[in-house]
């Protein structure tokens, strides 16, 4: 809320400048957000008193007025037509300078000599009003500069006050209580009594109690509308709003000084002069304020008469019955309605207001009759045969106490401050103790609807104390290690494994599209939807990091040609519990410049890479069985262990690079983490290194048919036996629609091999490959 | 005998000079200086001379191996040297060297690490959460009760508003999950991913990263919370930090704070990194809110505890100098590999 400097000072009395006050409020209370002094560009406009009006010889529309500017009469020419004997108004003498950077000159209007000018609302930079001459108040001191009349010389705080404060601090007696009491000063505020009429005649009655806790109503009748007085419509301007009218004002005056927000309307549009507060029937209409029309929803609390709602309770008042120039009668409501179901209101219709937003914070019904008390002595009632009022207030609220543990105090904020001391900060906030020893009461006053419980209070105490004195303080902690998050040093490892062998780690959001999903041909139904997305890019959460990790290769193709990317995050799958299956997926991808290099077999040897790595052994790769996939089917694998599937590697399906705009072939692989750490061998065991010499012949295998390397591979470990140590493919070529293989056969034991031997289980080998496999071997 | 020294010592510098490789250098040190050799041969006959003769030959002899070794080492070291022609072979070493492809960790991964690991170091706990929350650990068990205004400080995505399911706003909705499964003491941290309703720019992000700390105990206070953050902060920027607190309000603590840390170029004197304020907002914290214990099944007063949180976005700005935190999400390599 935006607050006037000068206004907070007058009621708290502070002394402090408005940086001082600023730096003390963030401290102990609410954040300012900004300090801004007002543009003050009024020098030499001043106060002056009208003696004479005369008609100009040569003009119409023009007037000679002679103006009284303190021991000095100037004559003046004025076009204004609002201006009588008496009135003070603005007079910029000669030499000033407005905020239009209008310089007022000596000047000849048609033959006559004119020595400053009287100043509209516009021309003083403080309105917009340009249909006459600004009237001052009768007080106002005749030569007195207008920056001082009009208290321009002011600065505009905006203080962000707490969601929790909304309830007193969102007005300016709130705020002035804080300030004294950060001041160090009792802070006092002496409300006018209300004047209660014991009137039947006004008919006004609450049907839902629940929601209307109390109606205090006044009926005003012989009601003049017309300006509110300028000082009143400057605190207005200062706290943001424009003045409409002397009524209108007073109400929002009022609840800036208060925070009691008020309605007024006209009574003479209150149907049979019945004001009833009651729930909304299901369809009924309303014309608001803002010129909207709303229909209402049943559980909206409104102000009727005994056919139609007349306004959305605490929300905006009804068009119809609003404040205009015609209305003589008035209705003024100062009442209590439950904050949630103002809020529920407020957001069901996409409505915020000043007393929408106060509401919904919660007021202190007892706030009501001094508010009402209060609007009337602006509005300036000063015949009580024109008033009428009512107050409906069943269930009254009283302060309530809270217990306190000073002990407490100490303990939470670790930091010893005096009993005196905590007394003295708790008189301050109007907070008064009562009781003896370690344990004593606190009452509460209604207004500070915030403090429930005893942590409540020792905030109070130690904001106000001051946070910055509480000494830090090393915690008197049980030593020990920290558990060991498995999952988290996993991922970090995987991460820093494929980092090594050169793939860069991205994130992407969570949010995908609908064409996303079906791009990878997966199943829209089974993701998850948001009810309320930014835009129809991020309407599903994910079900796989792959349509992500397509877009960062797109986008990186413009400025890279070989790149391995990989992307560590979650995927959401709807599920048969309450929440989501969500799974930490590890996902990378390569784009390679040379594309005859066989990128399946570079992702291939990087998913290997990364699972030796991490102790995951005995793994083998099948060719993927599903048809409608993103992967490429001829040229992708599922990694299984034990015939359960770990993980995927494979060129992605190129109609769905295409889809996506990628120009290159993708190859990527894909794990669950979970999974993927669940199959890792913990502890390593040391194999003895042999001590014997090995023998390594090679045998180079030619087939014609689609025969597997892992075919031969398994064929040669079963022929060779035990004595096979180790098979390795090194050379692989195609030649005439044959295709070659060459294996290095090593062949050990725990003894030195004998030539012979060696040449036998060759033999044996050779033969059985030949046989079982039809294959050709090279000699 | 002295003749016959000298000549085999002559003989063998002659030799030496024309070795031509290490090889050479090998058999000749064997021919000349080995068991067989005839020097040796005159070594071991010394002991058959008179103690005059022995006393010369015995000098000379010595004198001679020194030199021969020397000789020996010397042209071992002139072969090495010569063994190939150094200025036929010189490159230019100002040449870029081969580019080997590295990856990169992401910023948020580098700073996660970073402050897991200094928290790890202080006997914190990493827990974790589900991103995809019900709405009763997300804000109901965090006193941020439906239809409270409260919600309204954390504008929400719903993937089921009857429900009450949601992208989690806040990595807090760890807290009374880890309350439920564990008794106090214990110091843990939770980072994560969130999300909120936000339209983004240069300084908002609808999902981002968020870092939440508590240590719930017997007496865990306020005090106890500035040495912890101080402690966190002075180590993350190797610099000591000083933490301020400002009053706040968060439905799940009482007493709230807001807290800065003095600035980390300046030190609290005011720069145009602070903007002259010598303070940077950093992120909110408080001691639990009792009602949070309550709906994780403790006893009210029974513990005290204090939590707190930042965006890990922030810090990496601050720690990387980066000016748009759309970039975090923008998977562009571009940015990446400056990591």
């Amino acid at each position: 809320m935006k607050y006037s400097y000068n206004w907070l000072k007058k009621l708290s009395g502070t002394k402090k400048t408005p940086e001082q006050l600023a730096e003390l409020l963030t401290m102990k209370a609410f954040e300012v957000e900004g300090i801004e002094k007002m543009e003050n560009k009024l020098s030499g406009v001043v106060a002056g008193k009208i003696s004479a009006i005369q008609k100009h010889p040569n003009a119409d529309k023009l007037q000679l007025v002679s103006v009284d500017i303190g021991g000095k009469k100037l004559n003046i020419v004025c076009g204004a037509s609002n201006i009588k004997i008496g009135n003070i108004v603005p007079v910029a003498l000669v030499g000033a300078k407005l905020p239009n950077n209008k310089e007022i000159r000596e000047a000849e209007i048609r033959g006559v000599k004119s020595f400053g000018m009287l100043c509209a609302e516009d021309e003083l930079g403080i309105g917009k009003n340009h249909s006459g001459i600004l009237i001052l108040g009768k007080k106002c001191k005749i030569g007195t500069p207008i920056v001082k009349e009009l208290d321009l010389d002011d600065t505009i705080m905006e203080i962000k006050v707490l969601p929790d404060r909304g309830h007193d601090a969102l007005s300016y007696i709130g705020m002035a209580r804080e300030i004294a009491a950060m001041d160090g000063i009792n802070f006092k505020y002496n409300f006018k009594k209300l004047y209660k009429s014991s009137s039947r005649k006004i008919k006004i009655s609450i049907e839902n109690k629940k929601l209307c806790q109390r109606y205090v109503g006044a009926i005003l009748k012989g009601v003049e509308i017309k300006e509110s007085p300028i000082w009143i419509r400057m605190l207005l301007r200062k706290s943001g709003i424009n003045p409409i009218n002397n009524i209108v004002d007073a109400t929002n005056y009022v609840m800036f000084e208060t925070g009691q927000p008020l309605h007024a309307f006209d009574f003479e549009k209150v149907k049979n002069g019945e004001i009833i507060v009651r729930l909304a029937k299901k369809g009924e209409k309303i014309k608001l304020l803002d010129e909207t029309e709303r229909i209402l929803f049943k559980e909206d609390l409104v102000i009727a008469d005994s056919e139609k709602a007349l306004a959305i309770a605490g929300v905006m008042g009804g068009m119809e019955s609003g404040i205009s120039e015609n209305t003589k009668k008035i209705v003024i409501e100062a009442a209590s309605f439950d904050c949630v179901n103002v809020r529920k209101t407020r957001l069901r219709h996409n409505l915020s207001t000043d007393a929408a937003i106060r509401f919904e914070k919660e007021i202190d019904p007892n706030l009501a009759e001094l508010a009402m008390a209060r609007v009337l002595e602006i509005i300036g009632i000063s015949n009580r045969k024109t008033l009428e009022i009512k107050d409906i207030y069943p269930i009254k609220a009283s302060p309530w106490k809270i217990k306190l543990d000073l002990c407490y105090v100490k303990k939470l904020l670790g930091e010893n401050i005096s009993v005196g001391n905590i007394v003295r900060i708790l008189n301050l906030l109007d907070l008064k103790l009562s009781g003896k020893g370690n344990i004593v009461n606190v009452k509460i006053p209604t207004f500070r609807i915030d403090l429930k419980t005893q942590e409540d209070l020792i905030e109070e105490i130690g904001r106000i104390y001051g946070y910055e004195k509480i000494k830090s303080q090393a915690p008197k902690v049980n030593l020990k290690t920290a558990e060991v998050n498995s999952q988290r040093l996993f991922e970090r490892k995987a991460k820093e494994i494929l980092a090594g062998i050169g793939f860069s780690e991205i994130y992407n959001y969570s949010f995908c599209s609908e064409q996303d999903v079906k791009k990878i041909h997966l199943n829209v139904v089974k993701h998850l939807r948001l009810e309320n997305p930014l835009n129809s890019d991020q309407v599903f959460l994910r079900a796989s990091l792959v349509p992500g990790i397509l877009k960062n290769v797109r986008e990186n193709l413009k400025y890279f040609k070989n790149f391995r990317i990989f992307e560590n995050g979650r995927i959401y799958k709807k599920s048969n519990e309450v929440l989501p299956n969500e799974r930490k997926m590890l996902t990378g991808a390569i784009v390679l410049e040379n594309q005859k290099e066989g990128i399946f077999y570079e992702a291939k040897g990087c998913s290997e890479l990364l699972m030796n790595n991490l102790g995951i052994e005995n793994y083998c790769f099948e060719s993927i069985k599903e048809v409608d996939s993103f992967w490429h089917v001829g040229r992708s694998a599922e990694i299984k262990i034990n015939q359960k599937t770990i993980g995927r590697v494979g060129e992605i399906n190129p109609q769905v690079l295409k889809d996506f705009g990628v120009s290159k072939r993708v190859a990527c692989f894909e794990f669950d983490l979970r999974v993927l750490q669940k199959n890792t061998i913990l502890v390593k065991t040391y194999k003895t290194i042999s001590k014997y010499p090995t023998v390594i012949r090679d045998v180079s295998v030619v087939s014609q048919s689609r025969i597997k390397a892992d075919d031969i591979l398994k064929n040669i470990k079963k022929n060779g036996g035990t004595l096979v140590r180790d098979v390795e493919l090194f050379d692989i070529f195609q030649k005439e629609n044959k295709n070659s293989f060459a294996y290095h056969i090593k062949f050990g034991a725990g003894r030195t091999l004998e030539n012979q031997e060696v040449d036998n289980l060759m033999q044996k080998i050779i033969s059985a490959l030949e046989k079982d496999l039809g294959v050709e071997i090279r000699k | 005998m002295k003749q016959k020294i000298l000549n085999i010592k002559n003989q063998a510098l002659e030799d030496i000079k024309k070795a031509k490789n290490s090889r050479d250098i090998f058999d000749l040190r064997v021919k000349y200086l080995g068991r067989r050799s005839e020097f040796n041969k005159i070594l071991k006959s010394l002991k058959d001379l008179l103690s005059e003769e022995k006393k010369n030959i015995g000098a000379l002899s010595n004198q001679t191996k020194i030199e021969l070794e020397k000789a020996f080492v010397n042209a071992e070291e002139n072969i090495k040297t010569e063994s190939f022609d150094t200025e036929a072979e010189r490159i230019d070493v100002t040449i870029p060297g081969k580019k080997i492809e590295q990856g990169h960790l992401h910023p948020i991964t580098l700073i996660q690490n970073e402050i897991e690991d200094i928290f790890t170091a202080m006997g914190f706990e990493i827990a974790d959460g589900p991103e995809v929350e019900n709405e009763f650990y997300n804000f109901d068990a965090l006193n941020v009760p439906k239809n409270h205004s409260a919600r309204d400080m954390q504008d929400t995505f719903w993937i089921d508003s009857k429900k009450g399911i949601l992208p989690r706003t806040h990595t807090s909705n760890v807290q009374v999950r880890y309350m439920e499964k564990h008794k106090p003491p214990f110091r843990i941290i939770a980072p994560g991913r969130i999300f909120r309703h936000e339209a983004t720019d240069s300084t908002h992000e609808h999902t981002f990263h968020q870092f939440e700390a508590l240590i719930v105990g017997d007496n865990v206070n306020v005090a106890n919370f500035k040495y912890i953050a101080e402690q966190f902060f002075s180590r993350f920027f190797n610099t000591e930090v000083t933490v301020r607190l400002r009053p706040s309000y968060f439905p799940f603590t009482e007493p709230s704070f807001e807290f800065d840390i003095s600035c980390t170029m300046c030190g609290g004197k005011g720069c145009s990194g602070c903007k002259n304020a010598g303070w940077i907002e950093i992120g909110g914290a408080g001691m639990v809110n009792q009602n949070v214990f309550m709906a994780a099944g403790y006893s009210r007063n029974k513990f005290q505890g204090f939590a707190w949180g930042f965006g890990l976005e922030r810090l990496a700005m601050m720690k990387y100098k980066i000016d748009d935190i759309r970039l975090f999400h923008s998977g562009d390599l571009r940015f990446i590999k400056q990591f």
